[in-house]
């Protein structure tokens, strides 16, 4: 039995006096996708976004792939472990978030060149490949505003593996595209899948949760309410409020 | 218009208001071609201008002026016997009425001399091809000519008319018997340019220039006497060197001598040169007695007054002064001509003076205030060059209209925008300045009428035809061709409309700066002075220059440094960023000045005037420009943060790599408000002495009681310099654009 390269305990968030995430636990196994779903307001967002400390967790550990950190550390020891976990998850945003003053090459090679302090050749090179994985090596040279929605997004995805992370966290990444684009983004996500990159996504996408995922996991209210794999969790559900949610979406 | 795009090549037709347009240009440019060919064909349609006025005298008697001009003709104007200089409270100069004129005509050249006989009254008048005429005016025909080798640049007679002394534009001087019109003698070498002549009262001495030198010889032997060519102020100093080197002055002409006079006894010559200045020169020892500034043009004439206590001198700057002698001190500036005094002389009573000038007109002044007391026309009409303007322009815009209406019978897209840029940036020019120009002469209404209604009747023409090119089914026929694909016409119809955009905005423009010129001209500005002190004042461009751009600079890393205090959550430097912020917004720029430049030393840290003032400048500017970057850096959003952050960028990096460039971007326009700001601003280091624009102007201005032209001076600069810098900011505005959506 390998060791989960994701693990998280008791992790509980408050923004204010808002009790956001209730203490929830999970472990992921390498090369496992793991699809999170669930109504709007229930945390999924904030508890993908704590794994990465894009939000600061009130309490619990999280720990990946072996680098573990205590919450509400401070001091320049926290900020270095928070950048290597950072280094190890790479994450896609629902608005995409490219560079908007780099071309789609540059956006790639941005945080190789500064973070990696990779030589420019290398990086290029890479993100040569990266961008032609993703079908768009055509675009190298073009500006994020003349590029698709779906285009950013496979460009985004393109920026996040360049720093060649052990997890993906996905934030909603079809969201914000027009459903005939969602597909070109969906099929790199498969792609990914396939190639055995663990992912950690949070989408609305039924199909990807029952065609890629290994585990769904139904999030509302700040925790967990049913996790299963794709086809007991779509067919036949535990919980009351699991079926509510699936009446309504499919 | 109908028609669908669909509609076949036969929709492409010059119909309707398109064939009233293609007419209206046609016609226009073929009677601008017909005028233009009659015009330099010598034909009699034209502009009504005036003559240049060239010379003039008093008659003995003191009741009548004569003035010749260009055109050749001698006009005498006779003073009612009622007219005095005292001036009326409500004396206006254009109600005044003219006075009774007579015509001597027969003058080929034009008469650049006229001399009365003292004892018979007789007047004597000299062209420029060397005819000399003897008038009694009484009967307004010669009584007899003679002719002396032309052409002629500039003639001067004995006090007792027996003989003449002339140059040639030949550059020759030769001395003629008046009696015979016998040649007695020729002088000096043609070899270099010689633009003025004079001689003595008594016929003994004749003066001739040579390009900045004088040359003076005995008339009787022929012999050289002098060559006058500049001596120290200090007698004992013999070459210029030495005597700059004893930092006195060096008494010469500079630029070629254009006016010359002997005083009545012979002993004093005054010379006058291109370069603006008056030197008088004992003839006795050929030094420089005195010396004279106050014209801001070059010297046209010089005359002395029956004593010799003073002189008349006459320059392009349109003014005449009276020079007292001895010493030369100017003791009177007599302004309001509106083209070069060409010659002024004293009379027709003991308080006037009456002077002529090529604006067309001769001006009688009163002595007491230098005011103008009676003005009378060679011809009422334009200035001259606006004739020859007219003339060339119809001849090029018949040319280019030709060419236009051609092309707009084809259906040609350019012929359009040819015809809208020729007739409307064109006549803006030529028929604008000129008429604007009118408003400003001393004219009633209807006389003023009476010399533009020409211009006035062409300008509701082009009008006309400009509004004919422009209506919409016009524009839309040669913008859009209808026979064109659909894609083809709208792609057509985008450029063509940026097009017209851009021809209108020129024409705003040039309209806008023509109507700027001539209100400015209205302040009766002393256009000469300014030509005169233009390059000293523009010596302290580069100051303003550097000043300005080393206070950006360092205002630039100021808010920078300000900014990131104000975003800084660390409580020290928030504190000092915004301490810094609001002591220097909250106090006057020139106080801040004040305390670089004299507070600091007291500290016993001095600094130079410069430095003072850009340290000054920049912090000033860094307090204001920190809030804008603050805003630019603001205006980047979450996301960005969080895209760098989650790719693994520390804070430095992220700010570094992904905020400033963006936030850049976003402050380059405030940015450049501030720059124009400043680069005006920059003229407060004046305070302390820096010799830039705004200090010379000063200088200068407030010296010479000009302050307004100076100051103009300066405006304009820093106009253009505004002007350039938008232009740089424009292109540095689309280089960091790139990545926006356009």
């Amino acid at each position: 039995m390998t060791e989960p390269i994701i693990k998280v305990r008791g992790l509980h968030k408050y923004f204010g006096p808002l009790h956001v995430i209730h203490g929830v636990d999970l472990d992921v196994m390498p090369a496992e996708v793991v699809v999170i779903v669930g109504p709007s307001g229930g945390g999924k967002s904030t508890f993908l976004r704590c794994l990465n400390f894009l939000e600061e967790p009130s309490a619990g550990t999280i720990e990946i792939d072996h680098v573990e950190i205590g919450v509400r550390d401070t001091g320049a020891k926290h900020r270095q472990l928070i950048r290597e976990i950072r280094q190890k998850a790479g994450m896609v945003f629902q608005q995409f978030n490219l560079f908007p003053h780099m071309t789609a090459m540059e956006n790639v090679i941005e945080a190789p060149l500064t973070v990696k302090k990779l030589d420019r050749p290398a990086a290029t090179a890479k993100a040569e490949k990266l961008l032609s994985w993703v079908g768009l090596s055509h675009k190298r040279d073009e500006y994020p505003s003349r590029l698709s929605g779906g285009q950013q997004q496979r460009v985004a995805i393109a920026r996040a593996l360049a720093m060649e992370p052990k997890i993906m966290l996905f934030d909603e990444p079809t969201s914000a595209l027009d459903p005939e684009l969602i597909g070109e983004v969906v099929e790199v996500m498969e792609r990914l899948a396939h190639e055995g990159m663990t992912m950690l996504v949070v989408t609305h996408e039924i199909h990807f949760a029952r065609d890629v995922a290994d585990r769904v996991i139904l999030m509302a209210d700040g925790g967990w309410v049913e996790m299963g794999p794709p086809g007991q969790f779509f067919t036949e559900p535990k919980e009351e409020r699991t079926r509510q949610f699936l009446a309504h979406i499919l | 218009m109908a028609g669908r795009p669909d509609d076949t090549a036969a929709a492409d037709r010059v119909t309707g208001a398109s064939r009233t347009a293609l007419i209206l240009v046609a016609a226009t440019a073929a009677l601008s071609l017909l005028f233009a060919i009659q015009y330099y064909l010598g034909g009699p349609i034209r502009l009504p201008v005036i003559s240049e006025v060239l010379s003039v005298a008093v008659s003995p008697d003191q009741r009548s002026i004569a003035a010749g001009s260009q055109d050749g003709m001698v006009r005498v104007w006779n003073m009612p016997a009622a007219f005095s200089s005292a001036i009326l409270a409500e004396f206006d100069l254009a109600r005044a009425p003219t006075w009774p004129v007579q015509g001597l005509t027969g003058h080929r050249g034009a008469v650049i001399e006229l001399v009365y006989e003292p004892e018979s009254g007789d007047l004597i008048s000299v062209d420029s091809q060397g005819e000399v005429r003897f008038w009694d005016p009484a009967q307004g025909k010669p009584t007899r000519s003679m002719t002396i080798d032309g052409p002629v640049s500039d003639v001067d007679f004995s006090r007792d008319l027996s003989t003449m002394a002339s140059v040639g534009t030949d550059n020759r001087v030769a001395l003629w018997s008046v009696e015979t019109g016998q040649l007695i003698g020729r002088l000096g070498s043609p070899a270099s340019a010689r633009w003025a002549v004079a001689l003595s009262g008594d016929g003994v001495l004749i003066a001739a220039g040579m390009g900045s030198h004088i040359q003076v010889w005995d008339a009787q032997t022929g012999t050289l006497v002098w060559e006058l060519a500049g001596n120290c102020e200090s007698q004992a100093l013999e070459t210029e060197d030495e005597c700059l080197q004893d930092d006195k002055s060096w008494l010469a002409h500079t630029k070629a001598v254009t006016a010359l006079a002997f005083s009545p006894d012979g002993a004093l010559l005054a010379s006058g040169s291109a370069d603006t200045t008056v030197l008088f020169w004992n003839i006795q020892t050929g030094k420089v007695a005195s010396s004279s500034e106050g014209h801001w043009g070059p010297i046209t004439s010089l005359q002395f007054d029956p004593e010799g206590r003073a002189v008349l001198s006459t320059g392009a700057d349109n003014v005449l002064k009276t020079l007292r002698l001895p010493g030369g001190k100017s003791s009177g500036t007599y302004g309001g001509h509106f083209g070069a005094v060409e010659r002024a002389t004293w009379g027709p009573l003991d308080t006037m003076l009456v002077s002529a000038s090529s604006d067309g007109t001769i001006r009688v002044w009163e002595t007491a205030n230098q005011y103008t007391i009676h003005m009378e026309w060679s011809r009422l009409g334009l200035q001259r060059v606006w004739g020859r303007t007219l003339a060339g322009w119809m001849l090029v815009s018949g040319i280019l209209g030709l060419v236009a209406a051609w092309g707009l019978s084809r259906i040609e897209r350019w012929s359009h925008i040819l015809a809208m840029a020729l007739f409307m940036l064109g006549p803006i020019v030529v028929i604008g300045l000129p008429l604007f120009e009118v408003l400003g002469y001393p004219l009633v209404t209807v006389t003023r009428l009476r010399i533009s209604w020409p211009l006035i009747l062409l300008a509701v023409w082009y009008t006309a035809l400009l509004v004919a090119l422009m209506r919409e089914p016009v524009a839309l026929l040669y913008e859009a061709p209808r026979s064109a694909r659909l894609a083809e016409q709208l792609q057509a119809s985008q450029r063509t409309i940026r097009l017209r955009f851009g021809v209108y905005g020129v024409g705003v423009w040039i309209g806008l700066l023509v109507l700027l010129f001539t209100v400015l001209r209205r302040f009766k500005l002393d256009v000469a002075f300014m030509g005169h002190f233009f390059s000293f004042i523009m010596g302290g461009a580069s100051i303003t220059l550097y000043i300005s751009a080393a206070s950006i600079a360092l205002a630039v890393v100021l808010a920078l440094l300000g900014a990131l205090g104000r975003l800084s959550r660390n409580p020290i430097a928030n504190g000092i960023s915004s301490f810094y912020i609001s002591l220097i917004r909250g106090t006057p720029l020139l106080v801040q000045i004040f305390v670089w430049y004299l507070g600091l030393p007291q500290l016993g840290i001095r600094l130079e005037a410069e430095l003072a003032g850009i340290l000054a400048l920049g912090v000033n500017y860094g307090a204001y420009m920190t809030e804008v970057f603050r805003a630019g850096i603001q205006a980047i959003g979450k996301g960005q943060h969080e895209a760098a952050h989650a790719l693994g960028m520390t804070r430095g990096q992220t700010f570094r790599r992904i905020v400033l460039p963006q936030a850049f971007r976003i402050v380059i326009p405030p940015i450049g408000n501030e720059f124009i700001a400043m680069m005006k601003d920059s003229s407060l280091v004046y305070v302390m002495g820096v010799w830039e624009l705004t200090f010379r102007a000063n200088k200068v201005g407030r010296q010479n009681f000009r302050a307004m032209e100076t100051f103009l001076i300066a405006a304009a600069f820093y106009w253009v310099l505004t002007v350039a810098f938008q232009f740089l900011q424009g292109k540095l505005e689309t280089r960091m654009a790139r990545g926006e959506r356009k």
